[in-house]
């Protein structure tokens, strides 16, 4: 009787068994591709981010060497908007990835650069600097 | 707290005695046309701007150009035409506070800024290091046209570049010290004028996510309110030397066009796509003491007045009166009830004028020193001038 049990009980509980197994090996892989994609989507994303920053950090610096300091009141204020805007870049979240404020401080720092730019009175392409940065995945 | 009407004439306080025809008839009698004049002709007329005195009168269209507008006798005569500033519609207009200077914002991405001096409009160049390019301006610019008759001499003193496309709005702080940007690119941008009038940018404004609409300053603070495409309203204020978004007002469930503060600077009215007028109230209360933001509050929602979009929304500073352009080519104006609460105030509509204009209009702007007196322009191309009496 007890065989006959095991035999039967093995053959109506086999539909759910063989569901969990399939779902937990759906699962398995599916989360290892999820993580994959991820992984991937952010390697690329963090380094569009970083170098678009970069480029920014370089430009930004590369002015504040070439200007040289004075007391004409235009060119300070120039230096002094410069060097906002490298301190923006440089206490940038960039070791924080999961920061709610990621977004924001971008967006802040490309508001910032456009004023530089308006300041300045030069247009960068920065456009092109991404393409040519020469990062791929 | 929201007033919710389905239709306007039974959103009206309730009168005894008195019919819906009698007070359409009454409401329609509140309004009367003065002057028609076609200001664009074959072309959009978009916006119009009194300056502070009230004398002259600025419009924009999609011809490209701007026309000052001064009264003769009874008419409203054209003095000036600025026509070679931009290669664009030109979007908005907006005089600075002493009179002097009108700025105007086109679809060519650029805000020009235009000097009157002794009744001529003077051009200087504002960048050294960009003497050559903006000397060929200068030569391109320096053509007059046939208003020149009028003693107006039209030149554009200086071009602010910056934003990506297409300007839309461009306003002075009170100071006169201070002028606001926006445009599609989704940026605001915050010009700062110095002693010899040249033109510095102190801050690029990315908050907002979609196309930025219109762009107002608060009468008497340095707080900038801004309405866009992605449905909200954003005001800014300066904060350790730099501008901030300080607020953001939601609510609105499509574009919100345009917006007007009262005249204490304490309410400010929004209208929208979404073919509501909101009333928004900065709260004083004691929670917001030890708070840097202001907090501001949608004390009235006017729905159900209006049946296609709102334009334009202006809020009279002499008589605390709402006028409304709308898409379904009618104007309304709006009052505050007697005795209606601060905190949950009720509006009525005591003007309603269809058909005001043939197409969508886009601009109702209150004269700054005349009581009552409205000017409105449509897509027809004309402006329109109307003066408005309370009913009893």
């Amino acid at each position: 009787m007890e065989c006959a049990d095991d035999l039967f009980g093995g053959i109506v509980m086999c539909e759910e068994r063989y569901r969990g197994e399939g779902y937990e090996e759906g699962f398995a892989e599916g989360k290892h591709i999820g993580e994959t994609e991820g992984k991937q989507y952010g390697a690329m994303y963090g380094a569009r981010a970083g170098s678009e920053l970069g480029c920014y950090l370089g430009f930004a610096s590369t002015w504040r060497l070439l200007l040289l300091p004075t007391t004409d009141e235009k060119q300070r204020k120039k230096i002094k908007i410069l060097d906002s805007l490298i301190k923006m870049i440089q206490s940038f979240p960039t070791e924080d990835p999961t920061n709610e404020k990621l977004q924001d401080d971008l967006s802040r720092v490309r508001g910032k650069v456009k004023q530089v730019c308006s300041i300045l009175n030069v247009q960068p392409d920065f456009s092109v600097t991404y393409e040519a940065s020469g990062l791929s995945f | 707290m929201a007033q919710q009407c389905s239709d306007w004439p039974a959103a009206l306080p309730t009168r005894s005695q008195e019919s819906r025809g009698q007070i359409r008839s009454r409401m329609k009698d509140s309004l009367t046309l003065l002057h028609r004049v076609s200001a664009h002709p074959d072309s959009r007329c978009w916006f119009l701007a009194w300056n502070p005195t009230g004398t002259l009168l600025a419009s924009c269209g999609g011809d490209k150009t701007i026309r000052i507008w001064g009264k003769e006798g009874d008419n409203w005569v054209c003095k000036s035409v600025l026509g070679e500033g931009h290669q664009r519609t030109v979007r908005k207009v907006a005089w600075s506070p002493c009179g002097n200077y009108l700025a105007s914002a086109s679809f060519d991405a650029t805000t020009c800024i235009w000097m009157k001096k002794n009744d001529d409009f003077e051009m200087e160049t504002h960048r050294e290091d960009s003497m050559d390019r903006k000397r060929k301006t200068c030569l391109d610019y320096r053509l007059y046209d046939s208003a020149e008759r009028q003693g107006f001499q039209k030149q554009c003193v200086t071009t602010l570049e910056g934003h990506e496309n297409e300007v839309k709005s461009v306003a002075w702080a009170p100071s006169g010290s201070l002028l606001a940007t926006c445009s599609r690119d989704k940026s605001v941008w915050v010009w700062e004028v110095d002693e010899e009038e040249e033109y510095e940018c102190v801050s690029v404004l990315n908050s907002h996510t979609q196309d930025v609409k219109h762009v107002v300053w608060h009468p008497n603070q340095e707080l900038l309110a801004s309405a866009s495409y992605d449905d909200s309203v954003k005001l800014y204020h300066e904060e350790e030397d730099d501008w901030v978004c300080c607020a953001t007002l939601e609510g609105h469930t499509s574009t919100v066009w345009s917006l007007s503060f009262d005249q204490s600077g304490e309410q400010l009215a929004t209208c929208s796509d979404d073919r509501t007028l909101r009333i928004w109230r900065h709260m004083t209360s004691e929670e917001e003491q030890g708070k840097k933001d202001p907090i501001w509050k949608c004390v009235c929602t006017l729905t159900g007045y209006h049946n296609r979009t709102i334009y334009d929304v202006h809020w009279s500073h002499l008589t605390g009166a709402i006028a409304t352009a709308c898409g379904d080519d009618a104007i309304r104006i709006f009052e505050e009830d007697t005795g209606s609460d601060a905190v949950q105030p009720t509006f009525s509509l005591t003007a309603h004028m269809p058909r005001a204009h043939s197409q969508d209009i886009n601009c109702v702007a209150w004269h700054p020193k005349e009581p009552g007196f409205l000017a409105s322009c449509s897509d027809d191309g004309e402006m329109a001038f109307w003066q408005y009496q309370r009913p009893e």
